[in-house]
This record gives C-alpha cells, structure tokens and sequence, in this order.
C-alpha cells in the first residue's frame, strides 16, 4: 500500500515540476495594467493577439481599479498603462512617472435604470433620482467611471447623500449587477453594459452628453523606476496600438454583437 | 434556477469540447495546489509530528497560536505576500508577482499550518503512545518514526485532502499575488470570480461545477480510504 | 540479565518521586512491586526502560550503561498497551520484522506463541477490535515473541477475566524458569503477587523496602 502511495505521489510531483517548468519558460513581456471594466468588453481579448503575433511579445494583463492601475504604475509595477481617467493622467505625466500620455479610443458614459424618467438633461435627471430616493449605485472607487459620475453630480450642484445612494467599491460588472438587483441607477461606460445587457433589467435612460465622454490613454511607465520595467515593450505596444491598422481593429470589435461598435479610436 | 441549468449544460459541453483555455485553467488549479501541497506537507508534517511528540516548555500556548494560524485570513497573506514580492518591495527583483510561483507561495502560507497543526493535534494525542511502543519493542530511532507515520497514516492523508482543499477553493491571496492573467496565473477560482462579475453567469457556474466536483472526487477517495481501514 | 541500581533520584517539578539508595533485579526472579498509588512504581519501571530520564544515581545492566543494543532486550508493558492498526499477527510479529529475522522464523515463533496465549483465532483480526483480555494477550505476546531478557510490567491483568489471568501468568512464568528472564512487575493484586512473586518490592514516596518471600 504504501509502495503504491509512494509512486502516486512520484508521479504527481514530476507533473507538477513539469507544469512549473513549462509556466516559467517564458518569452519576452510586458505588464500591462488596466481597469476592470477594459477587460471585461472583451476588447483586449481581440485585438492583444495581434500585437504578440507580430511582435512576439506576451501582453499580461492585469485587470484592477483605476486607482490600483495608476498606482502600479507610480510603483513601478508594470511597463505600460491603459486606462481612462484623463485629468489622472495627466497628472500622472506631470509628476514624472510616464514620458507622455496618448489618446487611443474613446466612449461614453450613459445612465442606465430601471425606466426613464424623461427629463432632457442630466442635472434634472439626477435630482429626480434624488427627490425621489430612487436607489443609485456608485463605484465608489475612485476609478475613471466614479470621478466622472462625482463631477457630473458637482457640476450641477448636487451633494449624493442617504440610503438611496449605495457606494459599491466594486467593477463596473458588479456594479451593474447591483443596481439590477437593487432596480436602481448607475453610471457605466456604454461597452461595460453593452456587454452584459443580456443579463440585465437595466435600460439607457441619458446618453449623449458632451459631460459623459470616457477617453481612454496609453503611458509607457518610465524605466528609471526599477530594472525590471520592459520600457522597449512598452513603447513597441504603444506603437502598435496607435498605428492605423490596430486603431482600424479596435474600430470594428462590437459590431457584430452588438450592432454598435464599444469604441471609437482617436489616436493621433 | 433557470441559470443553474444553463450552467450546468455549459459544463458538460466545456468539458466535452476539450475546451484548451479551460483546461489549462483547471490543469493549472490542480497543479499549483498539488505542488503547494506537497511542499507544505514536507514542512508540516515532519514538523507536526515532532513537534506532537516531544514535550516541551510552553506546549499550551503553542498549539493555541498553531490552531490561529490555521485560519490566518487568505486576502490578508495575499496583501502581504504581493507587497513583499513586488518590484518595489524587498524581494522585488525577483521578478515573482503576477507569476504562478507567487501563488504558490501564498497557498503554502496558507496551508502549511493547516497541515501542521492537523498532525500536530493527532501526534499530540497518539504520538507518545506510538513512540514508546517503538521504543518498547526495539525499534531504532528511524524504525520509530516510520511506525508513527503508519500509525497515524489516516490523519496524514485527512491533513493532505485539507491542505490541498483548502489551496484550491481559495481566491482572494491568488487574485491578488496571481493577477488572474490569462494563460498565466487565471485558476479557476479566479476564473469564476472574473465571469460573475462580467454577467457571465454560465461560465462562472460551469467552472463552478467543475471546481465541485474536483473536490468531490478528492474527499470519496479519502473517504473510501479511511472507511477501508 | 541483573539490573544494578546505585542512588536513584527522580524529580518531577521539583517533587522527588524516585529516590533509591540500592536495589537490585536478578535474572530468573519475579519481583512484584506494590504500593500506594503515586508512590513511585510506574516511574522506576519506566525509568528502568529507558523510557524516563533521571536526575542522579546509576542503572547497571549487567554491569553496563543502557544502551540501544541493550535496550532491544528488554521490554516495557503499560497498562493500557497500545496496539497498531493492523491485524494481531501484524502486532505481534512487529518486532521481529525490525530485528530482520528470518521470515521462516517469524513465522514459527508467531504461531507458538498464539498457540500458548489462545489468540490463534484472533490471528487476522484488526487489533484496535479487541476486547480488554484479548488486547492484553496480543500485547504480551507482542512482548513476549523477541524473548526479551527483562520483562517490566504495569498491572498487567487488571480487570481481565480469571481464564485470561491464568494464560497471561502461566506465560510470564514459563520464561522466567526457562529463559531466565528477569520480571518486574506492578501489581495490587496481592493474591497474585504472592502466587507468582519470588520477591516483593514495596514503595512509598519514592522510596523502597524489600520484602523478600
């Protein structure tokens, strides 16, 4: 029996010294940290390929909140940024911790609910939301999508307090999940609920507003941060990502789907 | 209800299809806590089982502080594993974040307690008794411990099924060490947690399944074992 | 074998549990060793074993330090022994199989002494099944079967039928007769003692009186 047990135990230790051998030959690659919400359209799934086919550089994505993404960029953590919070970038640029920010794509925020409410601007819409302690999921989370939904809640004079407004702390995924359990409101970047719309109970209630545009920017982490930081991978992905081929592919991704492309590139 | 069922016939048809992303993603799961488990078991079990047998000063408060760390929150480890082994942190040019090795890092954290203390808590209890019988009988030092390990060969194998269930349930420590990269570091845990919050319910339940009964099959073979003695 | 013991002191958190000036074990002798309950009994056996330090004092066996070679010879049987999870033939042939004997060998001495202690029938049954007389008998024989020089024994028949108390003395005295074995054994039960004792050791508070018969 214990002969038995013995070679079991050989065996399974050779498969796993040979799965940990194969996981560690690695090529070359680059750390590129991004948001949840870029994930989970799906969008670097189907174009990141591409970039490792020609290049023949593997992209690890590391999918978090927009504050963990910027921070790991401040850490020198990963080789290049792909996220969307402008103003955050810039200061991100301003403070030294990436040689310059790039415009790549962009869309937009909408309102997603339970049923519009049928105001023609998104300040009433807000306040109807609040006179009615109608629920309101937030990120909560200091991302792109929660600075954006805090402004637009500034910019028309309203302070978000109560029962009604619930801040998540989560992705825009599980967000939308909450406020499609709670019946309530959010703000969501239109790929993110796009995506999911299927699962969910939630429909466009605003869009198309000059104050809900999502811009999405490309940093290449600076190098003198570490001696690990793949600077030459960066700026390969950057490249590549900015060329008109790759700008023309992120064009199309949706469109089958969901008759509508996720995003419009605007890379200079 | 209507999503379990979809769940489960996407299971059976990833399973079926020989889907290669995930089987990786299972082979990699399966993998990494069997190798976890492994090096934690040649630390804790020759530990747990010396540590149970001979006297020593103090013995109350150590398996006081043994039974605490065997629920050392998994989230937390990977916080503290992930800030010791990034770039910027004092192991970082190792270069071992967002790899597999991490991972197995932060499961051995986790589980090697689990693994001493459940042999140390057995060996407490029989170990004297086992030993003296050794001694009694003849038996050289080595004699004596092959005899406590067959002696105690069920609490080694329940230690073992723990620890490695334990490693390959858990999510947060991998998540956060792992970074769930795809083709690299995404185990099924991880896999589910990204689906669901994607709105992918199936795929997060056909893994889900799939996670079940890898843990099933685990705990009938210990089973059949224990209940064979 | 003759077990010399020169000022033995044994102290348990700063209580003297042991403390003998001289006494000394001869081989083909049975001592019976009696006495109130924590007088010291257990711990002199256990210490004459190998299976205790102790603080001060000399054990001599025949005239020698213990050692690993010597301790093979000798053998220690607790009240409650504990017996291994596998079957009674296992048990019993356990140190023999340590010692590399022959297997032919093996065989035969483990039939013979089933055959002498009535657990023939018990040969493949798991031993963590036994009833109290039935486990008594394979530990002894499990003691027995290597042909130790010093048998020390701890009660070893309380509270066991009559039937299996007379195997179990007949057994230990058998071997003390013919192969000179030396017999330390503790016991309340004074009938027994005087049936099978040659020497009467009784102690209190550590220390000792012998009576001899």
């Amino acid at each position: 029996m214990s002969k038995k047990i013995f070679v079991l135990v050989a065996i399974l230790l050779v498969i796993s010294a040979w799965t940990y051998t194969k996981l560690n030959a690695e090529p070359e690659s680059i750390i590129l940290s991004t948001t949840t919400s870029t994930q989970d359209s799906g969008l670097l799934d189907f174009i990141l390929p591409e970039f490792t086919e020609e290049t023949g550089i593997e992209v690890k994505v590391v999918a978090v909140g927009t504050g963990k993404a910027l921070q790991m960029g401040r850490d020198g953590e990963a080789d290049v940024l792909l996220v969307h919070a402008k103003s955050s970038e810039i200061e991100f640029v301003e403070e030294g911790h990436g040689a310059e920010r790039f415009d790549v794509m962009y869309n937009d925020f909408i309102l997603v609910g339970p049923e519009a409410l049928g105001y023609d601007n998104i300040g009433d819409t807000l306040k109807g939301i609040m006179d009615n302690e109608l629920v309101f999921v937030s990120r909560g989370d200091d991302s792109g999508t929660h600075k954006k939904e805090l402004s637009i809640w500034e910019a028309n004079g309203i302070t978000p307090e109560g029962d009604w407004y619930k801040s998540a702390g989560k992705g825009m995924g599980d967000v939308l999940q909450m406020a499609n359990e709670f019946e309530g409101y959010t703000l969501t970047d239109r790929a993110t609920y796009l995506s999911m719309k299927d699962s969910l109970d939630l429909e466009i209630v605003y869009e198309a507003d000059a104050l809900l545009l999502n811009e999405y920017g490309v940093i290449a982490v600076d190098p003198n941060k570490n001696e690990t930081i793949n600077n030459d991978g960066a700026n390969e992905f950057i490249e590549w990502i900015l060329s008109a081929e790759t700008q023309e592919m992120i064009g199309t991704f949706g469109k089958d789907l969901y008759g509508q492309p996720l995003f419009f590139p605007n890379a200079k | 209800m209507e999503l379990l069922r979809e769940g489960l016939k996407e299971a059976l048809l990833l399973l079926i299809r020989f889907d290669k992303e995930v089987y990786s993603i299972i082979g990699l799961s399966i993998g990494l806590s069997f190798t976890s488990t492994v090096f934690s078991a040649f630390i804790g079990i020759p530990l747990g089982l010396y540590l149970g047998v001979k006297p020593f000063k103090f013995k109350k408060a150590f398996t006081r502080t043994i039974y605490t760390m065997m629920s050392l929150p998994p989230v937390v480890i990977g916080l503290l594993v992930a800030l010791f082994l990034s770039r910027s942190g004092p192991l970082g040019t190792l270069g071992l974040l967002f790899t597999p090795t991490a991972m197995v890092i932060a499961q051995m954290i986790l589980i090697t307690p689990i693994i001493l203390g459940i042999t140390y808590n057995d060996a407490k209890q029989y170990g004297p008794a086992i030993s003296q019988i050794g001694i009694t009988l003849g038996a050289s030092k080595f004699q004596t411990l092959k005899l406590l390990i067959t002696e105690m060969r069920i609490t080694l194998l329940i230690a073992l099924v723990t620890g490695f269930g334990r490693a390959i349930s858990e999510v947060g420590a991998v998540m956060i060490v792992g970074g769930n990269i795809k083709g690299h570091t995404r185990v099924m845990t991880t896999y589910i947690a990204m689906n669901n919050s994607m709105g992918n319910y199936a795929m997060a339940i056909s893994m889900g399944i799939v996670l079940l009964l890898i843990s099933f099959i685990v705990n009938t073979v210990l089973y059949r074992y224990v209940a064979g003695e | 074998m003759d077990i010399n013991i020169t000022n033995l002191v044994k102290k348990y958190h700063h209580k003297t549990v042991v403390d003998i000036d001289h006494t000394q074990f001869r081989s083909a002798t049975i001592y019976g060793v009696t006495g109130d309950n924590g007088a010291g009994k257990t711990t002199l056996l256990k210490i004459i074993a190998g299976l205790e330090r102790y603080d001060a004092g000399e054990i001599l066996y025949n005239g020698n330090p213990l050692e690993q070679g010597m301790m093979k010879k000798i053998t220690y049987l607790s009240q409650t022994p504990y017996l291994m999870r596998t079957s009674v033939y296992e048990n019993i042939v356990y140190p023999l199989k340590i010692r590399n004997i022959d297997p032919m060998i093996i065989q035969n001495k483990a039939k013979n002494i089933m055959e002498e202690l009535q657990i023939t029938e018990l040969k493949d049954q798991l031993a963590t099944q036994l009833s109290g007389g039935e486990s008594q008998k394979v530990a002894l024989a499990r003691a027995l079967v290597f042909d130790p020089e010093v048998l020390l024994l701890d009660e070893p028949t309380a509270s066991i039928d009559p039937a299996t108390i007379d195997t179990i003395e007949e057994a230990i005295t058998k071997r003390n007769k013919l192969q000179k074995m030396t017999v330390i054994m503790i016991s309340h039960n004074m009938d027994q003692v005087k049936r099978m004792c040659h020497e009467i050791v009784y102690m209190k508070k550590g220390k000792q009186i012998n009576i001899k018969e």
